[in-house]
């Protein structure tokens, strides 16, 4: 994918946001997503509104980051193995919600009760699950790069994610912005852009 | 029989041997509910599967020769000794041939060992060797005629712990269309006008469960052409303000004793007294899950961006069909959100929880226009003022009153036993009123 169709998509995974995630998203740096965008503005397809949540998708950008990811997932006859890895996703995917909301509440005498953080016997072994979890993520994610590449970008954001909370900093599971729950729904947005899968609607 | 048994009145094995769902349903059997007919294998044979990685010998032909009398379509469902909701299998209406009944047996069996399962487990400390039962019952339609249906009832409101029975039901539909929120339920109340005898017959099974547990209980029913069947029933459970109203009422209904009251109620309970709620008389249009405590007024958005517009000129409550990452920004620009779809462990509530906002999730009547959100019959436009319950999980018009349990009367009442018992009436904590109490209480029994 060239850098300013991964710029476009990016925007359209992540929601309207500033530089820091685009970069965070793409594995650029922040001036060359700077210079992607401005490219991209001037092309009508992002806007970017100031004070207000930073660079935004318009239209015809929805449109042209809709168009530019089925090319290359057709022209690369990915579809049935990005389909069959995504199958595999989903497996995962409600127990890293599952696994999030551990890591949040817990029930105490049968009341969900907000995680205090204070039963470090708990919060280790809510750690351990997202280490295994993420084990297996790894072999997912390995089947969705291998059909469609750019997927592959996700492994190292959960990976340091996992690595910061494993070094102490327990909120980079499900808590700050660029947390393992983040990336997460990041690559579960992506996956159904990409195969145009529509959420919900009703 | 070595793996199966039938379903009865002398069904008298613990939860262990037969799971809790299928103990239930031989109290049921006891106190004269009807339940449809049914045999339950027992949880030793799904060990033997799990170790062996083949059904045991003999279980097939024993569960053929049982399920003879059942009629040509079943239900199989999971139920382990402990409550591991909506991780296993169930699998409705199904030919009982020995075939299919094998495949449905390891379909179910397996399901105990998913990673999710076990990962389920290790965060709740259950042994991965319990090994779930399965239910084998006669089907029963709720969406056989105009007089079928199915429901969910409590014996009281868990809400508050009033004495009216509360739940849905939901007309001409099976029971799974209820729990997953895909249909419109109505009030449970509904019934007694459109089928008074199965309303009478559930007044009646709920009556008898709740003397029989001194407690209040919940259920589940289907009733097929006017019959009313109960499919499942545990005790209600409740928590907070609910359970105080509930221990206090039973005190004065002289079902239990003061001591079994202050010992009903658990002091966590009482640690959320002062998170706020709305009130009872509040205006409520919706009721979903809540999943992150607190009340929030705002006006109404339908977008993250609209969100972060109109929140420059007050609080704005987010209202989404799901959450997307998009939304993030408006979360955190709003003072709370309300979803039509998703539960506990859904992406709206892990990250409303992160940003400490009340949110309720899973408004299965919600849906949310252009410029405006339906609920039922009613829209709201976007910018009209709402307030959401991230407690009880209500949505209601306008900006109701906002109280806290700890000005509730049951409450004082409560913790004046509980000072009576412990003899200290100085100022604490309401939570700390009651563990000293409990503290004398069980000291006396074991003493």
């Amino acid at each position: 994918m060239s850098a300013n169709l991964l710029v476009l998509h990016a925007l359209r995974c992540v929601g309207t946001t500033g530089l820091t995630r685009v970069a965070s998203f793409t594995g650029m740096e922040e001036s060359e997503v700077e210079s992607e965008l401005i490219d991209l503005a001037v092309a009508g397809l992002v806007t970017h509104h100031k004070g207000f949540g930073g660079w935004a998708l318009t239209d015809s950008g929805r449109a042209a980051d809709a168009a530019g990811t089925k090319a290359e997932l057709e022209s690369a006859g990915a579809r049935p193995a990005l389909t069959e890895a995504f199958d595999a996703f989903l497996v995962l995917n409600p127990e890293l919600l599952d696994l999030c909301t551990a890591w949040q509440v817990r029930p105490v005498d049968g009341v969900t009760t907000i995680n205090d953080h204070t039963d470090a016997v708990y919060d280790a072994r809510v750690l351990a699950l997202f280490t295994d979890l993420h084990a297996r993520a790894v072999v997912v994610i390995a089947a969705l790069a291998a059909a469609v590449p750019r997927f592959a970008l996700y492994e190292p954001r959960l990976a340091f994610a996992l690595a910061r909370a494993q070094a102490g900093k327990l909120e980079h599971l499900a808590d700050t912005i660029d947390s393992f729950h983040t990336v997460w729904a990041e690559l579960h947005e992506d996956l159904l852009a990409t195969l145009g899968i529509a959420r919900w609607s009703g | 029989m070595e793996w199966v048994r039938h379903l009865s009145a002398a069904l008298a094995e613990p939860p262990e041997v037969v799971g809790g769902k299928a103990h239930g349903l031989a109290l049921l059997h006891r106190l004269g509910v009807p339940v449809p007919a049914g045999v339950v294998v027992t949880t030793e044979a799904c060990r033997a599967y799990l170790r062996a990685g083949v059904l045991p010998d003999g279980l097939g032909e024993e569960l053929a020769t049982a399920v003879e009398t059942l009629g040509p379509s079943v239900s199989v469902r999971s139920g382990a000794a402990v409550s591991m909701p909506g991780m296993m299998d169930t699998i409705l209406n199904l030919r009982p041939t020995p075939e299919v009944l094998d495949k449905a047996l390891k379909s179910v069996f397996a399901s105990w060992d998913t990673p999710r399962a076990r990962t389920y487990r290790t965060l709740h400390g259950i042994p991965h060797d319990l090994g779930t039962a399965v239910i084998v019952q006669r089907m029963v339609f709720g969406d056989r005629d105009d007089h079928s249906g199915s429901g969910v009832a409590f014996s009281r409101n868990p809400d508050t712990g009033v004495d009216v029975p509360f739940g849905e039901v939901l007309f001409g539909h099976q029971g799974s269309d209820v729990v997953s929120g895909r249909s419109l339920t109505h009030p449970l109340h509904d019934l007694a006008d459109r089928e008074p005898l199965v309303w009478q017959g559930l007044l009646a099974a709920l009556h008898r469960l709740e003397q029989h547990y001194r407690d209040a209980c919940y259920v589940e029913f289907t009733f097929e052409s006017g019959k009313l069947w109960l499919l499942q029933v545990r005790p209600g459970r409740f928590t907070g303000a609910a359970a105080v109203r509930l221990a206090t009422d039973l005190v004065d209904e002289r079902v239990i004793d003061r001591d079994t009251a202050l010992l009903r109620v658990s002091p966590q309970h009482l640690r959320h007294v002062r998170t706020s709620r709305i009130t009872p008389d509040a205006n409520v249009i919706a009721r979903g899950l809540g999943v992150c405590p607190g009340v929030a007024s705002g006006r109404v958005a339908v977008t993250a961006d609209e969100a972060v517009r109109m929140s420059a000129d007050g609080p704005v409550v987010l209202v989404r069909p799901e959450t997307s990452p998009d939304d993030i920004r408006g979360l955190g620009a709003a003072t709370g959100i309300v979803t039509a779809r998703g539960g506990p462990a859904s992406h709206a509530a892990v990250v409303a929880r992160s940003m400490g906002k009340p949110a309720v999730v899973g408004v299965a009547d919600l849906v949310v226009g252009a410029d405006s959100v339906m609920v039922g019959e009613r829209v709201v436009g976007v910018g009209e003022s709402i307030t959401i319950d991230g407690t009880g999980g209500e949505v209601a018009l306008g900006l109701p009153r906002i109280v806290t349990a700890a000005a509730d009367p049951h409450l004082h009442r409560l913790l004046d036993w509980a000072d009576e018992v412990s003899g200290d009436r100085s100022a604490r904590e309401e939570a700390e009123r009651l563990g000293a109490a409990q503290a004398v209480l069980r000291s006396r029994r074991s003493g």
